[in-house]
């Protein structure tokens, strides 16, 4: 079916059919950064079609030019061979364009069939009641189109996650999209549930929609795509013509960059003469972390890798007490504890600087000051009773360690959110100076911050580690590992599967090992 | 920095709510000099105000961290009833100051269960202290079987509501006392800065090892002893135990001046001072509208305008910030 399904795709092409889409010298510019550089490319009809690229290659500014909700610079969109100007992205959905988010663009609360009809026109009787008999009816034969077999009454929160997706597909489809944009769609699903889904899109694309597939998870771009574009730093940088061309060295060759694998192996950190050891996590578990044993000692800084929900952010959230510990031992200082919350990890000289500075660090609203001393008040308080702050004591403790990481703020007054988002991150790392942290552990301290603040960022992390300190680090930018880290943990499927020293720390092996290659290789 | 559009926006929006209540002092000053503008009113819109303000600063330090107390109303209720009811039956030589502290301690502990039940049963505050709210509401009703208590109310409380010291009506001297209390807490104590900061980002502050739960407890205890203080003064001011329905005037106008208070200085952020001028406000308002003239309704009315516009200046800020 698969060749037939091939055949057929070159078939139209070679039967002069323009392509369903075609994106065309793309240039996209921001304030001070050009986002996108003259990219091009093709998506047939019948195509799985995989868009490639890091963190911040221009994966999503390309996705948000395509639906309407960004302008482009310059260049040209064509749908069907016709010239398209996207001015919203309603105009984009008219011209039969579609995209499924990550989290799904779903209404939880609301049944199928009423999220397959949202915004639409509902069926009714007399012109007023909702004729709720042809809304199932429509329903079932959307969900038929996708091979869903489920209750078109059913709540969407009741749903797995494989068939959410297939929902939101179903929905894509109900608004005559021809072209359907999946944004990262496996990110919550099981391996039974993607080859579920998988199957569905092929059959779908035998139909002759189009899908442009992004996804960090290269094993299943090989197993699903029939072609691929790949992006880095704004530009195109590698395709190939059909799916023999689609190998794996070269696509990860693609995505990493070759200079980028020289300059990190000179940028590599020396190894330094390390101290006690400050943390021994022995074969630590839980629902998504299997038997993870590391140690921890004064001055390193070591990286936690492995694509999405592979287990290296959720070991920091379970060291932190965020989540709960099934099973396994944390010694901190060789004395054992069990951090049932937050709270005893501070206490036990804890640090998490986590992933969304928004959502679970700044306190938007408040001064530097209020953000920065927060966990450390105790330090200030005139008794432990009556707990007065001495104002006094607080801004100069807190003067200090903002001039010692160079936040750049008007005032210690000045509200967090007026500062740039890398003196923001900046200023949340600042917090964890005043308790005097020994083990700070890091989630992706670097998105969302400019290059310059990066950098900064990664100085202050190693004096951080040289001042007496350890670094526990992970980030969904695999380059950044090289950068920073002495050692790096590679995590795969909840457990660690490889420990990489000194210059065997670069991208192209921890990507290898985070996908898995040696498996994806017996596989074919 | 900014536009000058943008700085007449956040001028207005920290300042408008003093500003109002200058003209509205100024406006009906010049309407009725002669009634409005003595001391002897002044002190009166103060003297009314206090039980509002007693109320308000228990409610604000709920709403710092995030949470909606309802259940203020029949709490205020229950203390001014429950320490009638206890007084009266001590008959002659009553142990006055034990009596006030055992209720507002109990006062405290309702609240304390509250807490309990919104941070460990993970019960919306809004909807737990509702249906408690609900309960208090009926128990006084049947222990008291309706029946309010007139007579036999010793003299030594009734002066809390009634009387003055050295020219200042002691339920100003109470509220005064209170708002003083919890300005210091919020303002400059960990316990105000951990719980303005669970009300501003509650995941930031359990990741800075504040044990946000248990604030639940402190939060909602200190907000129930308020809104029982706040009903005790009004029943010695009354000189009456009513098992019902004394709180209930309380509870929009409470909520009212917090709110106009968070649209004060610090937009989008609940204080004592502001909340200090929005019961002000209210104050102000209903006193010179009765001095003018005008009929009850009218009170209704323009309190519910009056809210709308300072949301509205506050929203305009927080908006501008996304």
């Amino acid at each position: 079916m698969e060749l037939r399904q091939q055949l057929g795709a070159a078939f139209s092409d070679a039967g002069g059919a323009a392509p369903l889409l075609e994106v065309k010298e793309i240039t996209k510019d921001f304030p001070g950064q050009r986002a996108l550089d003259q990219v091009s490319m093709t998506l047939r009809r019948g195509e799985i079609h995989a868009l490639l690229g890091e963190n911040g290659a221009g994966k999503s500014t390309l996705i948000k030019i395509i639906t309407g909700v960004y302008h482009a610079t310059a260049g040209q969109i064509l749908v069907d061979g016709q010239v398209v100007h996207f001015n919203h992205p309603h105009a984009a959905q008219a011209a039969g364009i579609a995209v499924v988010h990550q989290h799904g663009n779903l209404v939880p609360s609301l049944t199928v069939q009423e999220n397959l009809m949202l915004g639409e026109r509902l069926p009714r009787r007399v012109g007023v009641f909702i004729h709720w008999g042809a809304v199932r009816e429509r329903a079932r034969r959307l969900l038929q189109r996708v091979g869903l077999s489920i209750d078109p009454t059913a709540l969407v929160s009741a749903l797995r996650p494989d068939e959410i997706a297939m929902v939101s597909i179903a929905k894509a489809i109900a608004t005559d999209a021809k072209i359907i944009i999946l944004d990262e769609p496996t990110t919550a699903l099981l391996p039974d549930e993607v080859a579920t889904l998988f199957a569905q899109m092929r059959r779908l694309a035998s139909d002759g929609h189009g899908f442009l597939y992004v996804s960090h998870r290269l094993s299943e771009v090989f197993a699903i795509a029939d072609r691929a574009t790949v992006l880095r730093d704004g530009k195109h940088v590698w395709a190939c013509a059909d799916r023999s061309g689609l190998r794996r060295d070269d696509v990860v060759a693609a995505i990493v960059g070759k200079e980028k694998e020289l300059a990190t192996v000179e940028g590599a950190p020396p190894s330094q003469v390390l101290g006690a050891e400050l943390l021994a996590v022995t074969e630590l578990s839980s629902a998504r972390v299997n038997e993870v044993s590391f140690t921890l000692k004064v001055g390193e800084i070591v990286g936690l890798a492995g694509l999405p929900g592979s287990g290296a952010e959720e070991t920091l959230n379970l060291i932190y007490g965020r989540d709960a510990q099934s099973g396994g031992t944390i010694a901190v200082s060789g004395v054992i504890a069990r951090f049932s919350s937050p709270r005893a990890a501070v206490a036990a000289g804890l640090a998490l600087v986590p992933k969304e500075r928004l959502a679970e660090a700044a306190m938007p609203g408040f001064s530097v000051r209020e953000n920065v001393s927060l966990p450390s008040l105790t330090r200030f308080i005139t008794d432990p009773i009556l707990r007065v702050i001495k104002r006094g004591k607080e801004r100069a403790l807190v003067q200090h360690v903002v001039a010692r990481l160079n936040v750049k703020t008007v005032s210690l007054e000045s509200k967090i959110e007026s500062l740039s988002g890398g003196n923001q991150q900046k200023a949340i790392l600042a917090r964890w100076l005043g308790t005097n942290a020994k083990i700070y552990l890091l989630n992706s301290p670097t998105a969302a911050v400019d290059v310059g603040a990066k950098t900064e960022i990664y100085r202050l992390l190693k004096d951080i580690a040289a001042a007496g300190a350890a670094v526990l680090f992970t980030s969904t930018e695999v380059e950044e590992f090289p950068r920073l880290c002495n050692r790096v943990l590679v995590f795969r499927a909840g457990r660690v599967v490889a420990e990489l020293h000194g210059s065997d720390v670069t991208e192209a092996q921890i990507l290898r090992l985070a996908v898995g290659v040696e498996e994806q290789q017996k596989v074919a | 920095m900014q536009k000058k559009g943008g700085d007449v926006i956040g001028w207005l929006s920290r300042y408008a709510t003093i500003l109002f209540l200058l003209l509205l002092v100024i406006g009906f000053s010049f309407a009725r000099p002669e009634v409005f503008a003595t001391q002897l009113n002044l002190l009166n819109v103060l003297n009314q105000a206090s039980i509002l303000l007693i109320i308000s600063s228990g409610l604000t330090v709920c709403l710092v961290m995030g949470l909606f107390d309802l259940s203020i109303a029949s709490m205020a209720t229950l203390g001014g009833y429950l320490v009638c009811k206890l007084l009266v039956d001590q008959g002659e030589n009553p142990h006055l100051w034990l009596t006030l502290t055992g209720v507002l301690i109990f006062a405290g502990a309702v609240g304390v269960l509250n807490g309990l039940l919104v941070s460990y049963l993970g019960i919306s505050a809004f909807i737990e202290t509702l249906a408690m709210g609900s309960i208090i509401t009926g128990a006084i009703l049947g222990f008291s079987q309706s029946r309010t208590i007139l007579g036999g109310i010793p003299e030594s409380f009734l002066v809390l509501g009634q009387q003055a010291t050295l020219g200042i009506p002691n339920p100003v001297i109470i509220m005064v006392m209170v708002a003083l209390v919890l300005w210091v807490m919020l303002e400059h104590t960990q316990n105000g800065r951990n719980l303005y900061a669970i009300g501003g980002n509650m995941e930031a502050a359990r990741l800075s090892g504040i044990p946000v739960k248990r604030y639940a407890l402190l939060a909602l205890g200190i907000s129930a002893a308020c809104a029982a203080l706040g009903g005790i003064v009004a029943a010695a001011n009354l000189g009456a135990g009513r098992p019902q329905g004394v709180g209930d005037t309380y509870l929009l106008n409470a909520f009212a001046a917090v709110f106009i208070g968070a649209s004060t200085l610090r937009p989008g952020q609940f204080h004592i001072f502001g909340t200090f001028i929005g019961v002000l406000m209210i104050g102000v308002i209903s006193n010179g509208l009765s001095i003018m003239g005008v009929e009850t309704y009218w009170q209704y009315i323009v309190q519910g305008v009056l809210l709308i516009f300072a949301m509205f200046g506050a929203g305009m800020v927080v908006m501008r910030r996304k």
